[in-house]
């Protein structure tokens, strides 16, 4: 069982992240009225990169890019998906070490690019990223006070018992906060500040072509579900729906109807993050540490005191 | 040329037969070359009065990334450089479209002393929209001839480039006198 969920769990993980970038070009051309792409044109990009030929900068160019992919595949095989979890020991702090391992993959390919434009996409990626850690740290150690433990299938198990944490009121205010800075991790506007292709030419992933951007672009979908599924895991309950699935228990029902809940929820909340990527504007990188270094850490922070205080 | 059902997007069998050619027929990934006054077609076509996204037509921020590289007007001495050297960086297959009367055979600019006049000469051109300005149906319909030359494997700008680059640098160092990046292919015979 657990051999086979190694090989399902990065497979869902990929087909829906693609499905949701499909579906959010989808939503965004509906928003301003047009007809907008098939779901499926992220898929047939991927093909055509990959039937591209592909410019190489060096064997760090190479490295960096499957460095990335990689460790946003891994780093799927860490989050409960339903009931799905292959590898359970670590929890969130595996999590939160393989979080970076994205962000630097690319980071050392686009160095390897030696573009100014990739250069500078770097540096903000970095800059951004330091600006949403601290709280998305302080949101992490709200939840791992609260449910005293680190592991992500016990916290998704109490909440089933229990209800979801975003509806208990001593996780609302880390569960609001984690939700502002959503945004970020997902990299869409009005956090866009890395990719802004208007104002730097597409930054990290200025010189990728052929293969190269294929993998990107993997490596942009499996990375969006991983922002939105630890979202859903800590917050949303994961796959439990008010105690409707108990009846089922036991049986594999519960497991495919588990993953279908879990997804439907992910969806319920990128189809949000999409009408905040439409309606706002970019922020310039200052604007956005600013922002991100008031607002949610303010409101995590007292997030935090509470769980402690409750304790 | 343009009867029966031009879109065939949707057809599985054609996917399975030859997956890179339907994705690049159904991909273009396009760098815009904005020189002269045919840019000004192309935001409508691109935004929500033509929606030039339901075709998988997107624009892209560097050649490294493109398939499709649309050149949007008159070609002056000085622009043909940056031209070519976009045209090499982008990846293969690549196709190009000339836009407009002018890189055809000059238009207005016919005896103007700094306006190449046919753009062939310099980079291989798989089709060219004429008109002064084309409209933006015209673009659509120079998207739809270019499918159907993909399909029959007549779009082979980037072999011919290839196979005759000493023809097209010859003509670029004709007009240049020494060009300051190196030949991107060496022939095998030379």
């Amino acid at each position: 069982m657990n051999i086979i969920a190694i090989f399902i769990s990065p497979l869902i993980a990929l087909i829906t992240g693609m499905f949701f970038l499909g579906i959010s070009r989808k939503i965004m051309a509906r928003l301003q009225w047009r007809y907008g792409p098939p779901v499926i044109q992220p898929v047939i990009d991927v093909i055509r990169s990959f039937s591209q030929m592909s410019i190489s900068h060096g064997s760090l160019f190479d490295f960096g890019i499957i460095l990335s992919l990689t460790g946003s595949f891994v780093l799927t095989l860490f989050l409960p998906i339903g009931e799905l979890c292959p590898l359970t020991s670590g929890g969130l702090l595996v999590i939160l070490y393989l979080m970076l391992l994205g962000p630097f993959g690319l980071a050392l390919s686009g160095a390897a690019a030696a573009n100014p434009n990739s250069s500078i996409g770097i540096s903000r990626k970095f800059l951004l990223s330091l600006a949403y850690e601290v709280p998305l740290l302080l949101v992490l150690l709200a939840v791992m006070t609260r449910y005293n433990t680190i592991s992500l299938v016990e916290i998704v198990k109490i909440q089933a018992s229990t209800g979801w944490a975003f509806g208990s009121w001593t996780l609302v205010l880390s569960g609001i906060a984690y939700f502002l800075i959503l945004p970020a991790i997902l990299g869409v506007r009005p956090f866009e500040v890395i990719k802004a292709s208007q104002e730097i030419s597409s930054g990290p992933i200025a010189e990728f072509g052929g293969k190269h951007l294929a993998f990107s672009t993997l490596q942009h979908a499996l990375h969006m579900f991983v922002g939105l599924a630890l979202f859903v895991d800590i917050f949303l309950g994961g796959w439990t729906l008010f105690g409707l699935l108990d009846f089922l228990s036991g049986t594999v029902w519960v497991v495919v109807l588990g993953i279908v809940i879990f997804l439907l929820k992910m969806l319920v909340v990128l189809v949000i993050g999409i009408f905040i990527n439409a309606v706002y504007p970019r922020y310039r990188i200052e604007q956005a540490m600013n922002y991100l270094l008031k607002w949610p850490t303010l409101i995590s922070f007292i997030g935090l005191i509470i769980v402690v205080l409750v304790k | 040329m343009l009867e029966g059902k031009i879109m065939d997007r949707n057809q599985i069998g054609k996917w399975l037969k030859n997956p890179s050619k339907m994705a690049n027929k159904y991909s273009f990934h396009v760098v815009y070359f904005c020189t002269g006054c045919g840019i000004i077609e192309i935001p409508p076509t691109i935004t929500t009065r033509w929606d030039a996204e339901r075709f998988g037509i997107i624009p892209v921020a560097t050649p490294r990334q493109a398939n499709l590289f649309l050149i949007t007007g008159y070609v002056s001495t000085k622009t043909l450089k940056p031209i070519i050297r976009t045209y090499e960086q982008m990846p293969e297959p690549k196709y190009t479209v000339a836009f407009g009367s002018c890189p055809i055979n000059g238009g207005m600019y016919y005896d103007s002393y700094n306006t190449i006049k046919s753009l062939d000469k310099y980079i291989p051109v798989d089709g060219y929209i004429a008109g002064c300005m084309p409209r933006p149906e015209a673009i659509f319909i120079g998207i739809t001839h270019l499918w159907k030359l993909i399909d029959m494997d007549k779009a082979d700008g980037y072999k011919r480039y290839r196979e005759d680059y000493e023809f097209y640098r010859e003509n670029q160092e004709q007009l240049f006198g020494e060009l300051d990046w190196p030949p991107l292919f060496q022939n095998k015979e030379s």
